[in-house]
């Protein structure tokens, strides 16, 4: 950085706008507050930067260095991050929701048409959830194709497909448990025709009715165990299998390349 | 970093390649290079999805009402296509086991599947771009096929089998095929798979060594009738044929599953074993046809071709449930589409 030379007298326009830079940037970021919070400045030298990735709860996930044909865009177009961060971002969006949502037939729709009107950025806080939930779907498709057409489920990454497979399955779930909360005709009978291919199945439709939809037709007890699903128990085993997943791409030796 | 698990079998490593850079080398830091793409990809998607909320608002219809039921109504678009394959065979079929299935396929995918070649690199096989193009292509142009046929009211299948006579004056087609139209119809042939087993109308005669006719059994003996005048009539004398031991009860009446269970023949070819066999007649002609002119070589090719046709077929089916369904789920174009939500 600029700031460790010696400051010459500047001799052209370009040099001043150089110092100016400097300066401002040393306003931002070496001033007293900013160095109390971020105890060392920025890491700028390798030795550093790994010590960053690994010491560092967030982001110690990734391992400290990479292949260089990794961080090609084109080579994962970064769908399994994004499908992760669309996670997150349904997580904070679904907390914001549930301050002001009660899953009971009586109040839940009237819950969604307050917070639509009566909720600073409520509407806001539901169409992001909405939408990110249907970009989370798309996505993990997309991952799986991205996965599957680079061939990187190939040994030794078997077990971590199938991992993939389960997590798919529960990104389904959790989208469908959760398109019955706003307790709407949409959702309703959404849910009512899933409800039908419940019992479809054979010897044990009618089981598969009255333990995951609480009863032969859509009402409370389908209300309240598609929330408790969809809140807690979903995320929960959602996110139990992501860590084995990430977990099992640096076991795995890293991303899939050519041998 | 484990990078062993990344290097080939020993066997790879002994053979007298130039060597390779070492590993080091090749390596970039996570912090920057991978840190900056991610931050930047998590902004640029944090920045569409607000203006995409700010623009477009979440559906909220009007507050549920299990009395009023709107026609059509539909799944969520990822269980469209569950919806869309319930039209077309039976139901345990469409809403449980072929999914299923198409999820134990994807599963077991790597443990077919050994090859290590390939990996690390897009469409990895000399035709898989190809094959993938082709499969998608014709998994689109097939399932549009067998839509428009099983389509209901004047579809393509209605005007192949218009041939087949009404019921009505089945005094000149004894024996033969015919169709049983409805009270004061006009005669059509039959519009989907199912009407096989519904409409459907034939004879064929049944000699007494196949089975047991009426004269046979004396009243009230119990034994099943399989033909009465024998004649062997679709499909009155097909749809329940007692299931072996089906009243044979043991240890636990619930426990004997198909205690008491007759099946429908006719609504089983109707229903199962013709649509199944389509499924499956469409697959191994696209497999063979690929094989013969050379593009499948390996077990990763056979497996490029049926993702991409499970894949193509999720989405192909959801946005024709989306798009090209409407009232009582009648094929229509999209912009005929509108929901009556009661």
């Amino acid at each position: 950085m600029a700031v460790t030379e010696e400051p010459g007298k500047p001799r052209n326009w370009s040099e001043r706008i150089q110092a100016l830079q400097d300066r401002v940037y040393s306003a931002i970021f070496h001033n007293y507050v900013w160095q109390s919070v971020f105890r060392s400045g920025y890491p700028n030298t390798p030795r550093n930067q790994m010590l960053v990735v690994a010491t560092n709860v967030f982001l110690h996930l990734h391992p400290t260095r990479i292949h260089k044909t990794h961080v090609k865009i084109t080579h994962t177009y970064c769908l399994g991050g994004l499908t992760f961060f669309m996670f997150l971002v349904l997580t904070v969006t679904g907390i914001l929701l549930m301050f002001y949502y009660v899953p009971s037939v009586e109040r839940a729709y009237q819950d969604i048409a307050a917070l639509e009107t009566n909720v600073k950025f409520g509407l806001l806080m539901r169409n992001m959830h909405r939408w990110t939930a249907h970009a989370m779907v798309i996505l993990v498709f997309l991952h799986m194709m991205r996965v599957f057409y680079t061939g990187a489920y190939k040994p030794p990454r078997e077990f971590n497909w199938v991992v993939g497979v389960i997590l798919l399955v529960l990104t389904l779930v959790l989208s469908f448990t959760g398109y019955l909360l706003p307790w709407d005709q949409l959702a309703l009978w959404a849910v009512t025709v899933g409800h039908g291919i419940g019992g479809s199945a054979p010897y044990f439709g009618d089981e598969t009715q009255l333990i995951v939809f609480g009863g032969f037709e859509i009402g409370p007890n389908a209300l309240i165990r598609f929330y408790t699903l969809h809140v807690i128990a979903l995320p929960l085993i959602a996110a139990i299998f992501m860590a084995v997943h990430f977990w099992r791409i640096r076991r795995d030796g890293g991303m899939a390349r050519p041998l | 970093m484990a990078v062993d698990a990344q290097r080939p079998t020993a066997r790879a490593a002994t053979t007298s390649r130039p060597r390779p850079k070492r590993e080091r080398e090749e390596e970039v830091l996570v912090w920057p290079d991978l840190v900056f793409i991610e931050f930047i990809a998590a902004v640029l998607f944090t920045i569409t999805f607000l203006i995409l909320s700010v623009m477009i608002n979440a559906p909220l219809l009007n507050r549920a009402n299990p009395d009023v039921t709107p026609n059509p109504s539909k799944a969520p678009w990822y269980f469209l296509n569950l919806q869309e394959l319930l039209l077309h065979m039976d139901k345990a079929w469409a809403g449980v086991l072929l999914p299923t299935i198409a999820l134990g396929f994807f599963a077991s995918i790597p443990y077919i599947d050994r090859s290590r070649g390939g990996q690390g690199v897009w469409f990895g096989t000399k035709y898989s771009v190809r094959l993938a193009v082709v499969a998608a292509v014709y998994t689109v142009f097939v399932l549009g096929l067998l839509v428009a046929f099983d389509a209901g009211e004047d579809s393509r299948f209605e005007y192949a089998t218009r041939w087949v006579p009404s019921c009505d004056n089945a005094a000149e087609h004894a024996g033969l095929p015919c169709l049983k139209d409805q009270e004061g119809a006009a005669h059509t042939g039959f519009i989907t798979m199912k009407d096989i087993s519904k409409r459907l109308q034939f004879s064929i005669p049944f000699p007494k060594i196949f089975g047991t006719s009426a004269g046979d059994i004396e009243e009230g003996s119990g034994d099943e009738v399989l033909t009465k005048d024998g004649w062997l009539d679709w499909p009155e004398d097909v749809d329940k044929i007692p299931v072996p031991f089906n009243n044979f009860s043991c240890c636990y009446g619930s426990l004997h599953l198909w205690e008491g269970m007759n099946l429908n023949l006719a609504s089983i070819m109707a229903e199962q074993v013709l649509p199944l066999l389509t499924i499956a007649f469409f697959t191994i002609l696209i497999l063979y046809a690929l094989f013969r002119i050379g593009w499948l070589r390996t077990k990763r090719d056979v497996f490029i071709v049926m993702f991409t046709a499970v894949v193509t077929i999720y989405f192909a089916l959801s946005l024709v449930g989306s798009f090209f369904r409407g009232e009582a789920q009648a094929l229509i174009w999209p912009w005929e589409v509108k929901v009556d939500e009661g």
